[in-house]
């Protein structure tokens, strides 16, 4: 059996890695080119909503299910494909690696379709629009019950079946660090690159990019796309964690008004801000939940509600007195600045 | 009958909802993403008046419009205004929007969960159907009072904006601030004053509402794109556009599922919060500036037409 204390630290990991994937795409989209997808959850659910069909698939393919059906022999047949993977691993890596591509591929894809009202319409209406985007995904989720079992949501395959008992949850999570840090380096190395001042430009002034021979529209509709295959990569990953996938709780608050949150009290168009922003909300949100029964039963409501409370009061205390964030965005610097 | 009631009471209310987001949209230029909670604490005022104080419904009405209407008054004084003071982008405002709905939420959840546990009352997926007044013919007297309130509103505030002194002032601070302010005018109380006349309207909006559908702070995130959708149909500009496209969006989310339900059977009605955002991309895609454009449009033509 692990410590309590392991289980604590390895779950606020994975859930950080998670985040982390999420507001760096975010921060692409937001934060340096300007568009403010209030329909983040739409990549998220897309990631998480492929990770519950496509493994059944795929696996499909390689097993005779004896006509056990995804949905209705949904438990059953999760176990009969977490035993296959424990004997045969090399699948699960090469299904798990399908999935990835073709979620992220499908995330892209929706990314490119919210470029459409994006490149056209002014924020305001580009924030309603986007907003209906995301509620969209959760409808069609929780009520098309062959895609990941409508209310009652679906169990997924553990594509970590084959790791030791007492090693999977650690695994786990070293699983998702790894692919974060790939995505805090890939992310970080692109924003840096000249991309990420194209990026800025886009969203500082287009008028003046234009004037530059720049194509505002197309830069605008790529990092929709990547930010949409990222974001589906973190919705992939969050499924694939809690080997499940319910499509209720892929909701506006948990994978839209908290990543903004996050971001901009870590710092906007600031991947450093970002990494800050989101480690400070997930270890408090991790405190709540550990320390909520603890508080249980002294109050007359449910805990749960004071986590509204504090969400959004710190992010309007934190757009009055600090819009920047923790960590404000600094001039990018460039090998003819530093020379002066 | 009953789908007239559904359909008219819906759209009726939905339409309140709309006026009160134009209004402090073309006044303020704020997209309120909270507006469905003032809604919300409007039935549980509602709730509270004839559950726990034993009183009509009715009586909420006047409460539920000062409730809301200080809420969102005293949201506009302590962020909004504090914000556009400090020349907050547009998407900024909306986010202190959005994080005010989440406050707004967890408060509206504790509302219902003291009410439930201390005065043994059913506060969630409640409805105060049952406490209406039922006129001859089985006619409810919230269908009546709704068609009235929105009746009303239309004729009040025709008469307020166009007949009254404070109207004119009202409109001069929309159309220049600066200048109105020279002049004389305090913007900054006519500003304040649309923040509670729209937070008001929403209270009544949501005691009507219980009295027919059922109540629940959930609805704060599932109302809202329908309350956007009418808005924008109805071009996001005009307080009469607001009406007709509140009154379209409701009356097609009701009359429109009832009609797919006959044609593709009962899963359909699932789908229903998808009508108001097929509506408004529509809008959006073949006449932005929604009805309020097809009228100036339709104007224009006439003075051709004229001049010609």
């Amino acid at each position: 059996m692990l410590s309590h204390e392991i289980i604590f630290v390895a779950d606020l990991l994975a859930i950080f890695s998670v985040y982390l994937i999420i507001n760096l795409s975010l921060n692409l989209e937001f934060g340096y080119a300007g568009v403010p997808n209030f329909g983040k959850v739409l990549a998220v659910a897309t990631g998480a909503f492929v990770m519950g069909v496509l493994p059944f698939t795929l696996y499909g393919m390689i097993i005779d299910y004896g006509g056990l059906e995804p949905i209705d022999d949904n438990i059953q047949l999760v176990r009969e494909i977490n035993d296959y993977i424990a004997l045969h691993p090399e699948t699960a890596v090469g299904v798990f690696a399908i999935t990835l591509i073709v979620a992220m591929v499908i995330g892209g894809i929706l990314g490119l379709a919210s470029a459409y009202p994006a490149i056209r319409l002014r924020g305001d209406y580009l924030a309603m629009t986007l907003l209906g985007f995301g509620e969209m995904i959760r409808i069609i989720g929780m009520n098309y019950t062959p895609l990941v079992g409508g209310t009652l949501g679906v169990s997924i395959p553990d594509m970590l079946s084959f790791v030791p008992n007492e090693y999977r949850f650690v695994a786990a999570s070293l699983v998702l660090v790894g692919f974060a840090g790939l995505a805090y380096l890939l992310v970080s190395r692109f924003t840096k690159s000249p991309v990420g001042r194209l990026l800025r430009s886009v969203r500082d002034d287009e008028v003046t990019l234009q004037t530059l021979g720049r194509d505002h529209k197309k830069i605008k509709m790529k990092v929709l796309m990547l930010a949409g295959a990222l974001g589906a990569v973190g919705g992939l990953l969050y499924a694939s964690y809690v080997e499940g996938v319910v499509a209720f709780g892929y909701n506006r608050l948990n994978w839209t008004f908290l990543p903004f949150v996050m971001i901009i009290v870590g710092g906007l168009a600031n991947n450093k801000g970002v990494l800050v922003g989101t480690f400070l909300f997930v270890v408090i949100r991790k405190l709540v939940i550990y320390y909520n029964d603890a508080l249980d039963g002294m109050l007359p409501f449910d805990i749960i509600w004071l986590d509204y409370l504090a969400l959004g009061g710190v992010m309007i205390l934190v757009l009055i007195f600090r819009p920047h964030g923790i960590i404000p965005e600094r001039p990018q610097k460039t090998r003819q600045l530093e020379k002066g | 009958m009953i789908i007239i009631y559904d359909g008219l009471i819906y759209a009726s209310v939905l339409a309140v909802l709309c006026v009160g987001l134009t209004l402090t949209y073309k006044i303020t230029s704020v997209p309120n993403f909270s507006h469905m909670a003032f809604a919300i604490l409007g039935m549980y005022m509602a709730l509270i008046t004839s559950k726990v104080l034993g009183l009509s419904v009715y009586a909420a009405l006047p409460l539920a419009f000062a409730a809301s209407g200080l809420v969102s008054l005293l949201f506009y004084l302590a962020v909004i205004r504090i914000l556009q003071k400090k020349k907050s982008s547009v998407i900024s405002l909306i986010i202190a929007t959005l994080a005010f709905d989440i406050f707004m939420i967890g408060v509206l959840n504790i509302l219902a969960d003291s009410i439930r546990n201390g005065f043994q009352v059913l506060s969630r997926d409640f409805t105060l159907r049952s406490t209406d007044i039922v006129l001859a013919d089985g006619l409810p007297l919230v269908f009546v009072v709704s068609i009235a309130v929105l009746v009303g509103l239309a004729l009040g505030l025709y008469y307020l904006l166009y007949r009254t002194n404070y109207g004119m002032r009202m409109r001069a601070s929309i159309e220049n601030e600066t200048l109105a302010r020279t002049l004389g005018i305090d913007t900054r109380l006519i500003f304040s004053m649309s923040w509670f006349l729209s937070g008001g309207l929403a209270g009544i909006a949501g005691v009507l509402m219980a009295l027919w559908f059922q109540g629940d702070p959930s609805l704060a995130m599932i109302m809202l794109p329908s309350i956007f959708a009418g808005s924008i149909v109805g071009g996001f500009t005009s307080i009469y556009g607001a009406i007709l496209g509140g009154l379209l969006v409701g009356l097609s989310e009701i009359i429109g599922t009832t009609a797919l339900v006959d044609v593709f059977g009962y899963w359909i009605v699932q789908y229903r919060p998808i009508i108001p955002f097929i509506a408004m991309i529509a809008t959006l895609l073949v006449l932005p500036g929604g009805l309020a454009q097809l009228v100036t449009i339709i104007r224009q033509r006439r003075l051709k037409g004229k001049n010609a």
